[in-house]
């Protein structure tokens, strides 16, 4: 899969429920190219969040499939049969949570240490030289060994988000990494991630920021009811959008905000 | 009735080869007690449903019958039914560290439920294999969150420990009572002793407080 228009990520018919009644995806088909920034957006409770636990490999699925690099990574049967999830696939993907997910325990530069030397084997010295350098591109340079904490929630999300990329990911999922910051720490992470959108990292981002939205995104995916209801440029989902239902929403996103 | 302490002066060496032997004994069922209740509280979180089975009998047997019994049936039946001669000390520790396992198996469950989905989640989309998973995140974690239950747990074997005195093991209480039958001073004797256990235990519990406190602030845990 060396062709620029080949898909990084496929996925097909995913159907996913939690408990016999609720069902939260119903038949999601999304490709996405090498280099696009995804934002989905949609109301709550649509399957954003779901969709993203799903590329992690963090949920079971009821059927469907997903694809990445061209490689087999997640399938299902169907609701009885068991998910199959590809644990080296697995490992090209990196996520960043709304509650940080910090390992309380461990000071900063170890959280970042942690997984590179006990998953690929790094040596611990060029793992904490990786991770500082890494620190101190997101300004966070002297708080190497303060406890997660001490820090502000600004501080640990970026934190979390320099943890994921210590993996050298070919994706980042973001799971409203900023729902949960006071607004003034809010800038101080779009940023960083902003930084990781220029040099061209693919990602895949759930949001209610639609100012952030319409300045990260490549492409836009309006989700809602467990189905995607609009996909496009944010010029046109944000902007003008054609469903009927996306405008609904964006209307009242933006009556909200001014 | 007037009280004369100073015959226990006589007796300080005994006194202090009695405590060691608790304190011995203690230790030694404090660290494989607590490895033990920590499996076994992993156990009994197993998706393996014979796994939980197993854990939850052994634990649910120890917490419901009395310690001397436990003592009493590894000092006189164990040797019995494996056909070998088991020291005071070894019989001992087999008896209070099933004991202790069994107890401290619960303040593990309590923390390791504590330990969220979110921490998991976490793990997982960092590629942490099982084994990493339970030594460096849930094991820390729980271990650091168990901390103020298990100081007590441990306090509690301390003064449990007493027991063994009653199969013939010669620590702080066998001493003491020896003590005070051959003198006939019974309060000087048993006060003294009670002094003894109280005079490290509570210490114990306060120190543990104050270092936890600081602690888990710190990291608020």
């Amino acid at each position: 899969m060396t062709s620029a228009s080949a898909p990084l990520v496929a996925i097909r018919a995913l159907h996913k429920s939690y408990g016999p009644h609720i069902q939260v995806l119903k038949g999601l088909d999304i490709e996405m190219k090498p280099g696009e920034r995804v934002v989905v957006i949609g109301p709550s409770g649509g399957g954003k969040s779901t969709l993203l636990r799903v590329m992690m490999g963090l949920e079971k699925i009821d059927s469907g499939a997903v694809t990445f690099g061209g490689k087999p990574y997640i399938s299902s049967a169907g609701p009885d049969a068991k998910t199959v999830i590809d644990t080296e696939v697995r490992r090209s993907i990196g996520m960043v949570f709304q509650h940080y997910t910090l390992f309380p325990h461990l000071s900063v530069i170890q959280n970042l240490v942690l997984a590179p030397c006990k998953v690929r084997g790094e040596k611990k010295a060029s793992a904490m030289r990786r991770a500082q350098a890494l620190l101190e591109r997101f300004g966070l340079g002297a708080k190497a060994n303060a406890f997660p904490a001490q820090l502000s929630g600004g501080q640990k999300q970026r934190v979390a988000i320099a943890r994921a990329l210590m993996l050298d990911p070919k994706l980042m999922l973001f799971d409203e990494v900023t729902s949960a910051l006071d607004p003034e720490l809010v800038a101080e992470v779009e940023q960083v991630i902003l930084q990781l959108a220029n040099q061209n990292m693919p990602m895949m981002i759930v949001t209610h920021d639609m100012w952030f939205a319409r300045n990260i995104a490549s492409r836009v995916i309006f989700c809602a009811g467990g189905v995607v209801v609009e996909d496009g440029p944010p010029e046109q989902v944000l902007g003008a959008p054609r469903e009927e239902r996306t405008r609904e929403f964006i209307d009242r996103v933006f009556h909200i905000k001014q | 009735m007037s009280l004369d302490f100073s015959v226990l002066l006589r007796f300080q060496e005994a006194l202090a080869l009695g405590l060691w032997t608790t304190v011995k004994l203690t230790l030694i069922c404090i660290v494989l007690g607590c490895s033990l209740g920590f499996l076994v509280g992993l156990a009994r979180t197993a998706p393996n449903a014979i796994v939980r089975g197993i854990a939850s009998v052994y634990v649910e047997f120890f917490r419901g019958t009395p310690v001397l019994i436990q003592l009493f049936w590894i000092f006189f039946c164990l040797p019995l039914i494996l056909g070998i001669e088991l020291s005071n000390l070894a019989s001992g520790v087999i008896a209070l560290t099933l004991y202790m396992g069994a107890i401290t198996s619960e303040t593990f469950r309590a923390s390791l439920k504590s330990v969220g989905r979110e921490q998991m989640d976490a793990c997982i989309a960092l590629g942490l294999p099982r084994r990493v998973q339970v030594m460096n995140v849930i094991l820390p974690l729980a271990v650091l969150r168990a901390v103020p239950t298990l100081l007590s747990n441990c306090v509690s074997l301390f003064k449990e420990s007493a027991l063994v005195s009653a199969v013939g093991m010669a620590d702080l209480m066998f001493v003491g009572q020896n003590i005070s039958n051959n003198t006939a001073r019974p309060v000087e004797v048993l006060t003294v002793v009670a002094l003894i256990y109280f005079a490290i235990a509570f210490p114990l519990t306060r120190a543990v407080t104050l270092v936890e406190g600081r602690i888990l602030k710190k990291l608020a845990i």
